[in-house]
This record gives structure tokens, sequence and C-alpha cells, in this order.
């Protein structure tokens, strides 16, 4: 009886446990999100970062969000929720929808573009330039060469 | 004295009208070969002169300006609005740049002061400097038109004079605002040197690469003041927004990042140039890139263009920078096509693998973060013309696109000491590759078991850890290359002269200040990238406490021992007094206060930091719980912050010893003069 | 008060600007010998350079036999038309 009532204890932890983890996930996903909105009352800073005094915008919406993650809605359904209701700049970064796409392709390609463009010209230099220089050895030009040689010295 | 300002304004405004028009005209007739009324080289030392005098002429503006503010003249509009009698002496003087019309009249003022020391100094090359003068008497002209018609300082007040003044924008009243944005100007203003310099060699077809020379300790200096601007305003940042971080990519702190990564471009491609003259046109690209963006930069703070936190500055003025940037790059653009066969060059390169190619790259890769940061700065506006709606281009883009970036060019640091001039064979490469690289698997492994599981890039978005893996490997890759490097170096010294090994760094050093001063930035830069990293693992925790209550961050406990408010006559304030333990052991204690200025009836948080070499702790006081009236208290624990600030001082101390003239160059010179004892010698090195 | 100081610094700035000076620094054209001599000091420290980092061990031997080669000759050739330009400068001293 005493050992069955320790093993009872058992579901009751496992319960306590995935509790407790669910709320450091709510904790985190909310400090996610909330790095993923900014806040809209024209200071233009991230949601969770916005800390001058008085503002109504950022308590409001921080109020919404930690609503919307405790009724456990998506992280894409409490973003668009945020776009429909307060416009698009309340996301810190424009998702990957249609024009918005050119924003987040166009430097990565421009660098690799870049790279590639660097290496051929890179390439095309080194082809046009001859290996090994002609020597000329006469008296006049070993003089000459060796006052170079005196003057370079280390 | 508003009026000898105004006055004094009007004449910097005629000096450099004048130092423009007869350089111009002086100029152009010794070109041609035409003479007018006056010699053209009278003409053009009365042209130097005046550019010369105006340096005085804005100094007796600012003055004016300043003495305004500290005499609590609220006649002036800007002083009544910028300052206050209560206002602490050093922060009348900030009063300088707070404003629009202020900061303009700095900007004007520190490009006469550059002047003046380019146009007194204008025997290291007369002609040269001659069009450099004149072109940056043009530069001067436009900021003098600005201040004196546009955004006038010393306008009045309309009505009776205010008893007492709007006082300085609070978060403005920090030691370091007093020197941040001076830091900064100084940057951006200073960028015109080189720029000047650039144009004018362009357009006198300068023979040879000596202006590059003669311009190289503008351009470093430039640099460091821009780079301290920056790192100052992240530390302000930091210490007074109170946000618990220092960078926000807003477009203002993007606007001072764009010409500091060019201008670092610039820095090592006139390398290029300088001991091989390659690159020209791309050079010559660069630093008017350079200057444009630094007025680009200022266009985008003006004009409202994009929205950001530096609203303050907002006015109808950036027009004016409009028309100016337009009328810049179509000179450039002129300029160069008339004179483009002057730059041109056969590249040669001997391997794949040099110096001049991790040169190369390290500019594209530059520039492609410039270019990034641009195209987050004017995304918005673009969108807005496409699409119909502006979106916001913040934190999490640039986190993800330029942070990928920064980690390769901190790479392509750490390779590019390895590369010798020309080529290098891959055995050297293989050689010199092993240790470094031994160094950063390390490294790899070793942050590991302190929280860095960069694994976590697989299961979840978020890269942060990832990205700082990689960082703290390829640092260690950096640090180490860059210490062997040195080591190698001495070593040869060592045998060759025999001493020991400290002194032969020291002597190696001194025959390549450029070189071992740079590697000396570069280990700053390797120290603020680890600093950096240190920011994915950022914690914060917010909680109302009461006397004798506490919280929980990383190791500390901070625990509430008192809370109070209290004022004076610039401000009230409230605050608490929080013990911070760890392990049981009292730290610190902790005062976070929230702070209302009375004249400009503005709030502004003060941060309480405990910073160690591992983590700062930051708290702050977000306000009281409007039920119990109790503090509400806001800590972070932000790992590796001090290593930003100490990165910074080396990269400060590098650039210093760069800035010093090489050694060997003194005993070369001392060389030739005793074998070629001629006097045709010494005249030709009256230039040097 | 206000008025002598903005006549006193425009006063000045007048006299400053225009003041007759006699010695002005001549606007010259740089020198073929100037120029010369600025790529000869190029070439050389890119010679010192390349000695020092052969003894750092960056190249090996057949390289950096080349290299010395090529910048040898370049400099060789700079060096050969400095000896003679100088020599016409102290051929004719009149020369400025």
């Amino acid at each position: 009886m005493r050992r069955l009532s320790r093993f009872a204890f058992l579901p009751l932890l496992v319960v306590v446990g995935v509790i407790t983890l669910g709320a450091a996930d709510t904790q985190a996903r909310y400090n996610d999100l909330g790095h993923k909105l900014m806040c809209t009352c024209g200071c233009n800073e991230i949601l969770l970062e916005c800390n001058h005094m008085g503002c109504q915008a950022s308590a409001r919406m921080t109020a919404e969000l930690r609503a919307a993650v405790d009724r456990g809605d998506s992280d894409n359904a409490i973003l668009s929720a945020f776009q429909a209701e307060y416009g698009p700049t309340a996301l810190a970064a424009p998702w990957l929808t249609r024009f918005n796409i050119v924003a987040w392709v166009v430097p990565p390609a421009l660098l690799l573009l870049g790279l590639f463009g660097t290496f051929l010209l890179v390439r095309k230099w080194k082809l046009r330039t001859a290996p090994m220089p002609v020597v000329p050895d006469d008296p006049a030009s070993r003089d000459l060469r060796a006052r170079i040689r005196r003057e370079t010295e280390i | 004295m508003p009026a000898f300002g105004s006055f004094a304004l009007l004449v910097a405004l005629a000096l450099s009208g004048y130092n423009l028009l007869a350089g111009a005209v002086a100029l152009r007739q010794l070109a041609t070969g035409t003479r007018g009324a006056i010699a053209p080289e009278r003409l053009a030392e009365t042209a130097r002169r005046a550019g010369i005098a105006s340096f005085l002429a804005a100094t007796c503006a600012a003055f004016a300006l300043v003495w305004a503010a500290f005499t609590n003249d609220f006649s002036v509009a800007y002083i009544a609005e910028h300052a206050n009698r209560a206002l602490p002496g050093p922060y009348k003087f900030a009063a300088l740049w707070s404003g629009q019309e202020g900061s303009l009249l700095l900007w004007a003022w520190l490009l006469s002061a550059y002047g003046f020391v380019l146009r007194v100094r204008h025997k290291v090359d007369v002609k040269l400097t001659a069009y450099a003068s004149t072109i940056l008497a043009a530069v001067q002209v436009f900021f003098l038109l600005l201040v004196n018609i546009a955004a006038t300082p010393f306008s009045l007040v309309t009505g009776p004079i205010p008893p007492d003044g709007n006082g300085l924008n609070p978060l403005l009243q920090y030691p370091e605002m007093v020197i941040h944005p001076p830091m900064l100007y100084l940057g951006y203003v200073g960028f015109s040197v080189p720029f000047a310099f650039a144009l004018g060699a362009l357009m006198m077809r300068y023979p040879g690469e000596k202006w590059i020379h003669i311009t190289r300790r503008w351009t470093m200096v430039t640099w460091l003041f821009l780079t301290i601007g920056i790192f100052l305003g992240a530390h302000w940042a930091y210490s007074v927004l109170g946000w618990g971080g220092y960078w926000g990519w807003d477009p203002v702190e993007n606007a001072s990042l764009m010409p500091w990564l060019t201008g670092t471009a610039f820095l090592h491609s006139v390398m290029m140039q300088e001991k091989r003259g390659m690159m020209k046109s791309w050079n010559v690209w660069l630093i008017f890139s350079t200057f444009m963006l630094s007025i680009l930069g200022t266009l985008l703070t003006r004009s409202g263009l994009v929205s950001s936190v530096h609203a303050f500055a907002q006015s109808s003025i950036g027009n004016w920078f409009w028309v100016f940037l337009v009328i810049t790059l179509a000179v450039c653009t002129f300029v160069y096509i008339l004179n483009r066969d002057h730059l041109k060059t056969d590249h040669k390169l001997e391997s794949l693998v040099s110096r001049e190619s991790s040169f190369l790259f390290n500019n594209l890769v530059l520039l492609a973060a410039c270019f990034t940061v641009l195209w987050g700065t004017l995304f918005p506006v673009l969108s807005e013309y496409v699409q119909g709606n502006r979106v916001t281009v913040s934190a999490p883009f640039y986190n993800r696109v330029a942070v990928p970036i920064g980690v390769f060019l901190l790479f392509l640091t750490g390779i590019g000491p390895l590369l010798a001039w020309r080529s290098t064979s891959t055995r050297s490469i293989r050689k010199n590759f092993v240790i470094p690289a031994i160094a950063a698997l390390i490294v790899a492994i070793a942050v590991i078991p302190l929280g860095v599981h960069p694994w976590t890039i697989l299961t979840t978005d978020h890269q942060g850890a990832f990205y700082s893996w990689v960082t703290f490997m390829m640092a260690a890759f950096v640090a180490t290359a860059i210490l062997a490097e040195f080591l190698r170096g001495a070593r040869v010294i060592q045998r060759h002269t025999g001493r020991n090994l400290l002194s032969s760094v020291v002597q190696l050093t001194r025959r390549n200040t450029r070189r071992y001063g740079g590697y000396i930035v570069h280990f700053g830069v390797v120290v603020i990238f680890i600093g950096l990293a240190g920011s994915a693992f950022n914690q914060s925790i917010e909680k109302t406490l009461n006397y004798k209550q506490s919280m929980s961050i990383g190791p500390y406990r901070i625990e509430c021992l008192d809370y109070s408010q209290d004022s004076n006559p610039n401000y009230d304030t409230e605050f608490a007094l929080l013990n911070v333990y760890r392990d049981g052991r009292k730290v610190t204690q902790l005062a976070p206060e929230l702070r209302f200025y009375t004249a400009s009836q503005q709030p502004s948080t003060i941060v309480a930091n405990h910073s160690t070499l591992a983590w700062d702790l930051y708290v702050i006081y977000a306000g009281k719980d409007a039920s119990t009236g109790q503090p509400v208290i806001k800590a972070f624990l932000n790992p590796l912050v001090a290593w930003i600030w100490i990165g910074l001082i080396i990269t400060v101390l590098g650039t210093g010893v760069a800035l010093f003239p090489n050694l060997s160059a003194a005993v070369a010179a001392q060389r030739s003069r005793v074998t070629v004892p001629d006097e045709a010698v010494t005249a030709g090195r009256a230039g040097d | 008060m206000t008025t002598i100081a903005c006549g006193l610094l425009l006063i000045g700035t007048f006299l400053y600007v225009f003041w007759p000076e006699r010695n002005i620094e001549a606007q010259r054209t740089k020198t073929r010998l100037e120029y010369l001599r600025e790529r000869r000091e190029v070439l050389f420290e890119n010679l010192r350079d390349l000695n020092f980092e052969y003894r750092a061990g960056k190249y090996p031997e057949e390289d950096y036999a080349a290299q010395r080669a090529t910048l040898e000759n370049e400099a060789a050739e700079v060096v050969a038309e400095i000896d003679l330009l100088e020599s016409d400068v102290l051929a004719a001293p009149q020369h400025t």
C-alpha cells in the first residue's frame, strides 16, 4: 500500500513537470514573439524593448500578446493578428510574402554574385600576369641590382 | 552677442565663397596658362588665406552660441529651446549640438577646422592642397549656407524673452553625450578631407600615388573618430536608454555605420594602390561613396524619410541635402568620366592566393555589409513605393542577414594576415593555418559546456547560439593568427639583432607601424566580436519588489533594501536601493533611478549596472506599481558586454600605433641621404 | 560693443586675406625626377617587405627569387632613369 502510494505520486510529478515546462515555454514564446513585434507608438523600438514612461501602445500590445500566448495561439496566428490590427509596420521584419521576399533575398544574392565576380576578376588578373620575368644579365644591371639589394636589406 | 554670431557666420560664408571662387579661377588659370589682372598664384594665396580666415569666423560664431548658452541668453530661440538656467556647465556646452541648428553649426565649424589644418600645412604639396582646399571650400559653402539661411542658430525669439529655457533633452544629459556627437561629427566631417584630396588629385591628374600617402593619416584619424563616436553612441544607448541593449538598428545608427564600413574598405584597398598601383578607380569611388554616405546619413536623420528614435532632429532641411547630394554625385561622375583614362592600370596578380585577393574579398564583404544596412534602412520607403504600404525592417532582419556577413568578415580578418603580398605558397598557408585552426577547435569544444549550444539552430529558429559559437571559434582563430604573425616577425628581428623577444616585438611594430598597428586593431575587433556574440545569451526578468523582497537572475539574487524619492532644481527622482547577492554573499549595491526633468517635463531612466568580464547585471527602475506604490524593477543579465568596450580601447590604441611614423622610413631616408649627397635630393625631399 | 566686435572681425580677416605677401609658394607640377623618386621609395619598400616576409617563412625559395627578380627589374629601370636625370640636373645647376 505504502509502495503503491509512492507510485501514485509519479503521475502527479509528470503533470507538474508538464505544467512548469509549459509555463517556461509560454514565457519563452512570449519573449520570442515580443521581439518580433514593434511598439507602434512611433518610438520605433522592439515591443519588449520599448521602455519609455507611460507608453500606452506598448502596454496594450504586450497585454494582447500575453493573452494570445496564454490562449495557445500559434506563432503565425498571433503575428497575423497583430499585422491585421496594427498594420504591417507592427512586425519587426517583413513576412516572406510577395514583394517582401525581395528584402530578404537581395543582400545575400548580391553578396554571392559579388563573390563570384571577384573570383572571376582575380582569375582574370592572374591569367594575364606573366609568371617569370626575364632577368637581364650585363655588368651594368648587375651593379644596379647590387645597389638595390644593399638599400633594401632588412 | 547673437548679432555678432550671425555676422560671423555671414563673414565665414563670404570667406568660404571667396575661397571657392578665387581658388577655382586661379586653378583654372594655372591649368590653362591664361592670366588675369592678378597673378594666379597670388589669387590662389588669397583664396587659401580666406579659407584659413573662415575658420576664425566660424569659431567666433560657435563661441557666440556657447556664450549665449552660458549667459542664459534666452532671447536666442535656439538657447531657449535647448538650455535652461539650472543646466550644469558641461551640458550647456553640449547645447551647441543638441539641436539641429547647433549641430549644423558644429559641422560647419569642424569642417573649417579641418580645412584650417589642411591649408596651413599646404607645403606638403602646394598644388594638390590648393585643389583640395577649393573643393573643401565648396562643401563649407553648403554648410554655411544652411546655417545662414535654412537653419539659423541665432534667430531671436518672437514675443517676450522667456524667463527660463526649455532645457536640454534629458536623454542627452549624460557625460558621454558631451563627447559622442562631436566625435561622430569629427568622423563624418573628416571624410571630407580625403574626399577633397581624391577629387582634387583626379581633377589635376596627379602623377603617382603620393596623395594617398598624404591623406593616409587624415583617413585614419577620421576613421578613429567615427569608430569612437559610434561606440560612445552604443555605450550611451546602453547606459541611458535603459532597454538593455546597445544597438537597435535604428536608421540613425545605421547611418553612422555605412560610411564606417566603406571607410574601412577604403583604408584597406588604398594599400593596393599605394603598393601596387592597383584599384585606382575603385578607391576613388570608395571615398566618393564614403563622403556621400556621410551626407546621406545626415539626410536620413534630418528629412524624416525614415522613422527613427532620433526624430528630435527632423525638419524640412532634407531638401537642401538632396540637392547637395545630387550636385556632389554629378560633379564626381563628371570629373571621373573626364579623367578616367588617368586611372587606367593593368592589374597584375601573381597568384590567386595572396594578400591582394584577400583585400578584394574584404572590400567586397564590407561593401555587402554596407549595402545590407542601406537596403534595410531604405526598404520601408521602397516598399511603400512598390506595394503601397510601409513595413518595418528592424533587428530580426539584420540578425538574419547582416550577422552572417559580419562573421564572414571576421573570418577574413584572420585569413588576411596569413597571406603574403603577391603570392603565398600553399605549403606556408598550411603551416601557418595549423596552430590557429587548432586554437579554434579547442575553443569550439570548450565553449559548449559553458552553455553555447550551436545545435539549437537545427531544432528551433534561433540562430543566435550557432552564430555565437562560430564567432568564438573564429575569434580564437584570428587572435592566434595575429599572435603568430607578431611572433614570426619578432623572431626574424631577433635573429637579425639578437635582442630579446619583447624588444623584438616592439622593434617589429616600430618598423611597420601601419601593419602591426593594424593587427592590433584587428585584435580589438576580435574582442569586440566576442562581446557582440554574448548578446545571444541575454536574460531578463521584471518584478515588483517590496522591502526585503527579492528576485533571482543567473547567479544573482537582488533584494530591495529601500525605495524613495528626492528632488533638486534640475529634476525630481525616484529610486530603489538594491542589494545584490551571489552565493549568499553581498556583491554590490545598485541604485537604479527614474528622473523627471523639470524644465523639459520629460522622464529619463538612470541605469544601475554591475559590470564584470563575464556579464553585466543591468538593472532599471521601470516605474511604480500603480496600486501598491512599490518599485517595478527590471533586471538584465547581459554576457560579455564589457568585452565590447575593452575591444574599443584596444582598437583605439592600435590606431594610435598605426598613426606613428615608421622607424624604418626614417632610417631609409637617412641612408639614401648619405649615399646620394647632392642638393637635388634635398630639394626633392622638401615635399616629403 | 557688438558693432566694434563685428568691425574688428571684418577688418581683421580682410587685412589677413589681402595683405601683400612676397614669398608665395609656387604651385609646381611634380617633375619626372620627383615622381621617379616616389616610385623608387615604393619599390624599395616592397622589396624590404618581401625580404622580411621571406625570412618570416611566407615564401618558398623559388617564389621569393621570382618575385624579387620582378621587383628588382622594375626598381632597376627606375633607378637607372633617376641616375640619368640626376646627372642632367648636376650638369645644369641653374635649372630648378
